[in-house]
């Protein structure tokens, strides 16, 4: 089963963005920030990240730039409140695939998340 | 609703020169920013309750906190509230603030989880949604600003409080006592809520925010 790593500190949106992911069937784990996130990811292996930028401990940013300098390349999508166009050029220069602000609208994650499974 | 607005000699009195450093037109400039930041903040709690969200024309004012104090309990009728506080920094420093008195909050909570008022899981679920929804508010305010003065903002993690308003204010530094203020109220009529959205520029760096304005207008 194709399963998507939540990682974000709000128990609001994970069971939001969980709720619109489960629709399509993947298996969802959470995660409350990046350090979690990390060790999730070297336990499960996930298919895709689902994360917000600004979290205790470890943010998005931080994040994504671990998993890349430890060679750990999972496709991310980024859902954060921060409408900033700089944050979203840095989630871009970090290789992130999307980044979609918050609230999340279903239909786009929904056919944000099935893009990055085409590739 | 009449706002007291301090004098320019009680200004001075303090060093404070900054009324008379902002125009008409940098008022008004600044104000329009706000106004399509709270646009867009309001476009994304419609998004999340499903009604609509009546806003009032934002207002640029200079405050003590002593009345910014008085100006919140006579708006709520009531000196205890919620808050969620997002504090920002960068060219602009700050604070943002979504205020409301308890039972909107409640009622916002109620609406956005399916919770029903007065149960006991509203109470579990209350700050983690309300921090969010603040988070989310906030961000469409801010970021707009950060973006249309091409000014980049740093964020730290939001903090929901209940408390009195003397409390919430308590934290402001005697010296920094005269505050820059823009308030936007909303009301969600259907729901019976209201609530302010108020941000908190501070002096040392709002002339950074008016040249930064004044590079786009």
């Amino acid at each position: 089963m194709i399963s998507v790593l939540i990682v974000d500190d709000a128990a609001f949106s994970r069971r939001m963005i969980r709720k619109f992911l489960q629709a399509d069937g993947y298996e969802i784990w959470e995660a409350t920030n990046g350090k979690e996130a990390l060790s999730i990811v070297r336990d499960r292996a996930p298919d895709c990240l689902v994360t917000d930028i600004l979290m205790p401990d470890m943010n998005g940013f931080e994040l994504i730039q671990t998993l890349k300098e430890q060679g750990l390349a999972i496709p991310t999508i980024i859902i954060s409140a921060d409408i900033q166009e700089s944050s979203r050029q840095r989630g871009y220069n970090l290789g992130a695939a999307a980044f979609i602000n918050k609230p999340p609208k279903e239909d786009e994650l929904r056919q944000t998340v099935r893009q990055v499974f085409s590739f | 609703m009449s706002y007291a607005k301090p004098s320019d000699k009680f200004l001075a009195s303090r060093g404070i020169s900054l009324v008379k450093q902002l125009t008409v037109d940098q008022i008004d400039a600044l104000k329009e920013l706000i106004n399509i930041g709270v646009g867009r903040a309001a476009s994304l709690l419609n998004e999340m309750v499903g009604f609509p969200i009546c806003l009032e024309i934002p207002f640029i004012q200079v405050f003590t906190v002593e009345d910014l104090q008085q100006e919140l309990i006579a708006r709520f009728n009531s000196n205890y509230l919620a808050t969620v506080r997002l504090e920002f920094s960068g060219s602009i420093n700050g604070s943002a603030e979504l205020v409301f008195p308890t039972e909107s909050a409640s009622t916002l909570v109620s609406i956005l989880t399916g919770e029903d008022l007065g149960s006991p899981d509203l109470d579990a679920v209350k700050i983690g949604t309300l921090t969010e929804v603040g988070n989310i508010v906030i961000n469409g305010v801010i970021g707009s600003l950060g973006n249309l003065l091409k000014q980049r903002m740093n964020y730290l993690i939001p903090t929901y409080t209940e408390d009195t308003v003397e409390n919430l204010f308590a934290a402001v530094e005697p010296d920094d006592s005269t505050i820059v203020l823009a308030q936007a109220s909303f009301t969600i009529e259907q729901l019976q809520v209201i609530g302010d959205l108020i941000f908190i520029f501070e002096l040392q760096t709002f002339d950074q925010l008016i040249a930064a304005i004044e590079e786009v207008a």
